[in-house]
């Protein structure tokens, strides 16, 4: 079993793999995970990889097929131990130690965690960021967009309402200006619930992430909005487009200066990509 | 063993058969099984959400991101190491490399310039210089250069940072050096050949004796081995890295940002923890330019693209342990110093 493993262990990794990226690209949840200028060049590589993993597999069943047939049946153990190329003693030579117990119990576990977790990938439905990793980078901790507010003071009223949470959230950062924000109102801003971490009561941020270049680098930002009781209609994590105006913010506990002051906040389906990139 | 012995006259003749019916057949049950993790995939997406806690999704989400982004990386890096192992003559490398053990390595180190890949993708072209002939120090200027001389990074790094704060020229020159400096450390080692892992040291004997074999064969072999070898790695590495990024809260590090001292520490521990590609790190980092001084940026961009969680899990397939500490700890103080350095001085 330990010579099989050990050669087909790769080719079944990066050919699962390798699948699952073709699927997720073809169903358009790619960007759940990377950002989408690597789309091109992860299925071109993909492929790549698939045709490699079909090659390997004819040519690989082949060479073990007529080497079985080859040779004597009592040294099957032997044969084994010569016929994969592929495993890490390579070509058929003499000084070709069995690999220790330990050695190989560790190889085995390590193909065998390997392969559960990309089991995982097959059998788990994607999924975007929740706020369990809003909550552990601190919203807004890193939302320095300095363009953000020049651009938002020659802003037309029309692109004022295209703002995403990212122009919003930067502009957040950097004025707190009540006069700033009085023919600014917010349009339809789409994002998913995260409780304020000091007044979760009565504020809550409307997140996205936002992606540089895969989610691991995620960072959430957020518009805080002043609704007490948002719970009852609103879980967590759960997306909703936002309109308002902002405020000076009438929670004592809420850290911040200023908030959204819903006119109306309305339950929406999670956007196609979720990211902001 | 003499049943062994004879096997290599065998070989050439199995290398050298046309593709019969079987390849087809063996080719056809290749296709059939991708069709079915793809059409498992589509139909297990549409059961709903996993009964999962957040951060265990989380988890997985992230696991998956490293993996995914890594994967197209890995696959030019093997196809590179292929490529430069079975279809580039020999005579071409060794040709254009200086005698002298210094200008070698000098060599080595801007040999990113023309095989572009983040350091993931190093990992198996550096196995295949050792394979090639390469000193074992030699492989490593490469593997902790590359990443870092190599167009891509430096087209990122230039947009994200300009030449603000010398952060740029210092992160090329600091990589430059760095390298260096490890690879004449490592190639004072009596016998730089126990720096590998055994399994490696053994494969790369047996390559000496590499049996003839052709060309597309060999190319096939590469391709099962390094990916049978790699993988597991890349997998679990990132499994780990995932791991971490869910439970260290990432405001600590954060917090440590305006201290001289301490924000070089900070930024070697996200890196480390992050396990983000060289070419893209440049952009992870600069919303952090604001909260960190540019020696702690430096130093993230040094230390981040050779040593984080990933890569280790991924040298850890061709250097040993022993050899793996070493280096991480050179690397983290040549790094941290160079960090203070442009802290103090710029």
């Amino acid at each position: 079993m330990w010579r099989s493993v050990q050669t087909w262990r790769g080719i079944a990794l990066i050919g699962t793999i390798s699948a699952v990226a073709l699927w997720l690209a073809a169903s358009g949840q790619l960007v759940l995970y990377i950002h989408p200028r690597y789309v091109l060049f992860t299925v071109a590589m993909a492929i790549v990889a698939l045709v490699l993993v079909v090659a390997a597999i004819a040519a690989r069943a082949v060479v073990q097929r007529r080497d079985a047939l080859q040779r004597p049946p009592g040294s099957v153990d032997l044969l084994a131990a010569h016929d994969g190329q592929g495993h890490d003693h390579a070509e058929p030579h003499d000084h070709d130690p069995l690999p220790r117990r330990r050695e190989r119990a560790l190889g085995l576990t390590a193909a065998g965690v390997a392969g559960l977790f990309v089991l995982g990938m097959v059998l788990l439905p994607p999924a975007t960021l929740s706020t369990a990793t809003a909550e552990q980078r601190e919203i807004n901790a890193t939302a320095a967009d300095v363009q953000a507010l020049d651009e938002a003071q020659n802003a037309d009223a029309a692109a004022v309402a295209r703002f995403t949470v990212r122009e919003w959230a930067g502009i957040l950062r950097q004025t707190s200006d009540l006069g700033f924000f009085a023919d600014k109102p917010v349009t339809d801003l789409v994002g998913f619930v995260s409780p304020d971490a000091d007044d979760p009561e009565n504020v809550f941020y409307v997140s996205r992430f936002s992606i540089t270049c895969c989610a691991v680098d995620a960072q959430p930002l957020g518009v805080p909005v002043h609704l007490p009781g948002w719970q009852e209609q609103f879980p967590v994590d759960s997306w909703v487009s936002v309109s308002g105006e902002f405020v000076s913010n009438p929670s004592a506990q809420s850290l911040q200066p200023i908030v959204i002051e819903p006119s109306g906040v309305e339950a929406v389906e999670q956007p196609r990509e979720p990211y902001l990139f | 063993m003499t049943r062994a012995a004879e096997a290599p006259s065998r070989r050439p003749a199995a290398a050298g058969r046309r593709w019969g019916p079987r390849h087809v057949v063996a080719a056809g049950l290749g296709v059939l099984g991708i069709l079915a993790i793809v059409g498992l995939r589509a139909v297990t997406a549409e059961s709903g959400d996993a009964p999962l806690p957040d951060a265990a999704q989380d988890l997985i989400t992230l696991a998956t991101s490293v993996i995914i982004e890594s994967l197209p990386f890995i696959v030019l890096g093997i196809a590179l190491s292929i490529l430069v192992q079975v279809w580039i003559p020999e005579t071409w490398l060794m040709r254009i490399l200086p005698r002298n053990p210094w200008g070698r390595r000098a060599v080595i180190s801007l040999f990113g310039m023309f095989l572009p890949v983040c350091e993931c993708g190093n990992v198996p072209l550096a196995r295949g210089l050792v394979r090639k002939g390469f000193t074992v120090p030699e492989s490593m200027v490469f593997l902790l250069a590359a990443p870092i001389l190599n167009p891509v990074t430096i087209l990122t790094t230039h947009a994200a940072f300009g030449f603000d704060d010398g952060i740029l020229v210092a992160r090329l020159l600091g990589g430059f050096l760095i390298a260096n400096v490890l690879g004449w450390l490592f190639s004072q080692h009596p016998d730089p050949e126990s720096l590998l892992t055994d399994r490696f040291a053994e494969e790369c004997r047996v390559d000496e004796a590499a049996v003839t074999r052709s060309r597309g064969g060999q190319t096939l072999d590469l391709f099962v081995r390094e990916t049978s070898i790699l993988m597991p790695a890349l997998v679990i590495g990132a499994v780990v890295a995932g791991a971490i990024q869910v439970a260290v809260p990432r405001d600590v590090l954060v917090a440590l940002g305006s201290d001289p001292l301490f924000s070089v520490l900070a930024m070697m521990v996200l890196a480390f923890v992050i396990s983000v590609c060289s070419n893209v790190d440049a952009f992870f980092i600069l919303p952090f330019a604001s909260t960190f001084l540019p020696g702690s940026i430096v130093t993230f961009l040094v230390f981040g693209p050779i040593i984080d969680i990933k890569m280790l899990a991924l040298m850890r397939t061709t250097y040993s342990t022993r050899t793996l500490v070493q280096v991480t700890v050179v690397v983290g103080l040549l790094s941290a110093a160079l960090g203070l350095v442009v802290n103090y001085v710029a």
